[in-house]
């Protein structure tokens, strides 16, 4: 049975530069839909049933809800900041539960293992404290002040520098990530995850960019992010059980991962258990 | 569950034992281990993690496990001496005459001594066990063996039943078998493959 709480969130389906008047099929949390675009170009989402999704066209991709959203879309204000460029990295397929492809995202821990030399390298592995809080009045997950030695954080980034990160999680199945700016110091660079449900254990993956970055080609910061993607995946496809437990007992956290703590405990409070295991097995 | 030789030092392979999923691993100073396949900070497969000297890791935190299946080290916090209760779930592994054994519950005996033959390989078959059986016209025995001739040959066949209705056999012929008459035994072994395969496809 289909989560009656995630069935109102917005999901980002595809991407809007990419619509076609035909539309794609694909799937949404078990159910088939059509994302297409009408004559003018605006995204049009329609179910199997015949009914038309409300729409939402934002951050390079179109959302939509098979409930009725209680909430606007979540706002990214770095979005309109002149100077930025927006990268709509594409799609990844991943066979995992959404919520943990979410909860990877939020982890730099790995870093040094999963992705090596590039957002991490041994000796460098040490997670110093950082600081979490669900902020009640935007009902949003924060990591605040986390701090991580990377050898090439970006594609602008010449050596190795300690970056700082900010996590925001707005959504269930969204995280947006605040980086150290290598060429534009003081500001924030802006790197999102938006996961669309498919199935519990199945999800698309649609990173999105927003960058402080004039001079590397566009098709760089593509694959950049998209090698960075596919090596998260061979972790997100062997991990067991294949749904996110939300119940302690099932896997050991420690200081590391107080973002994910933090994160599950929200999800449970929320009742977002799509995606999710919530008795140990 | 494997040729011994399949695993050297600073391996780690995925298996099965029972439906049990195990990740197998070599330390540096050969000592063989069988744990579940699944480290418990993040349910990663520890099959997919590495070896360094005489720990296992995991390749998503490096968590790091000594042969007993404690963990020793959580690399995010390099000061933590981590508590016991992190522990990967080991099972009992020996080897005997080049064969890696494996018992998911405490074993009554030893494996069986295969003394006079060696390992020649071993081969994944998309067919249960009892098809096998069948195609080569005898019972498995109690030490989980077919003992048929194949190309003239005497042979052990151990057998390894995994998920999905697919069996791998592990297999020795004598000792003194000739390189000729172990490729033979080699290609006899696909004929059998083969012959099972396509029944089961026929079927």
């Amino acid at each position: 049975m289909t989560d009656t709480p995630m069935l109102n969130e917005w999901y980002p389906v595809g991407i809007l530069t990419q619509l076609t008047k035909a539309g794609r099929d694909t799937l949404l949390m078990g159910e088939a839909i059509n994302v297409a675009c009408d004559s003018l170009g605006a995204p049009v989402v329609s179910a199997e049933d015949g009914r038309t999704l409300p729409v939402r066209a934002r951050y390079g991709h179109v959302w939509t809800s098979l409930g009725s959203p209680t909430k606007e879309l979540f706002d990214i204000p770095e979005a309109d900041q002149p100077g930025r460029r927006l990268v709509d990295v594409g799609v990844v397929r991943v066979k995992c539960s959404p919520l943990r492809a979410v909860e990877n995202f939020l982890d730099i821990a790995h870093f040094p293992f999963v992705h090596t030399d590039i957002l991490g390298a041994e000796p460098h592995t040490e997670v110093q404290r950082y600081e979490v809080q669900i902020r009640e009045e935007v009902d949003e997950v924060w990591a605040t002040k986390v701090k991580f030695y990377q050898p090439q954080a970006a594609k602008s980034a010449a050596g190795g520098i300690t970056t700082d990160y900010m996590y925001r999680v707005p959504a269930p199945t969204v995280s947006i990530l605040y980086k150290t700016c290598p060429p534009r110091p003081g500001e924030w660079d802006v790197i999102t995850l938006f996961v669309q449900p498919m199935a519990e254990d199945l999800c698309q993956v649609w990173p999105w960019m927003a960058l402080f970055d004039d001079q590397t080609p566009m098709t760089d910061l593509i694959h950049f992010q998209q090698m960075i993607f596919l090596q998260d995946r061979s972790i997100l496809e062997n991990q067991l059980p294949r749904l996110l437990p939300l119940d302690p007992g099932m896997e050991i956290p420690t200081r590391a991962d107080m973002t994910s703590v933090a994160y599950r405990r929200w999800l449970k409070r929320h009742g977002f258990t799509y995606g999710a295991q919530l008795v140990a097995a | 569950m494997a040729l011994s030789r399949d695993v050297p030092p600073q391996v780690v392979i995925p298996t099965f034992v029972d439906g049990r999923e195990l990740a197998v691993w070599r330390s540096q100073s050969g000592r063989i281990a069988a744990w579940d396949d699944r480290c418990p900070h993040r349910g990663m497969r520890l099959s997919h993690g590495f070896v360094r000297g005489e720990s296992l890791s995991c390749i998503y935190h490096g968590w790091s496990y000594n042969e007993a299946g404690l963990c020793q080290r959580i690399p995010a916090h390099p000061d933590l001496v981590p508590p016991e209760a992190i522990r990967v779930p080991t099972v009992a592994a020996v080897e005997s005459d080049g064969i890696i054994w494996v018992a998911s519950e405490p074993a009554s005996q030893p494996p069986p001594t295969l003394t006079g033959l060696v390992a020649l390989r071993s081969l994944t078959v998309e067919a249960p066990a009892t098809a096998i059986a069948t195609a080569a016209g005898m019972p498995i025995d109690q030490d989980g063996a077919l003992r048929p001739d194949l190309a003239g040959i005497a042979c052990v066949l151990l057998v390894q039943p995994i998920p999905g209705d697919r069996t791998v056999l592990h297999v020795l012929v004598a000792s003194n078998a000739s390189p000729a008459a172990q490729a033979a035994v080699s290609r006899a072994l696909e004929d059998l493959r083969r012959r099972v395969e396509s029944e089961r496809l026929a079927a």
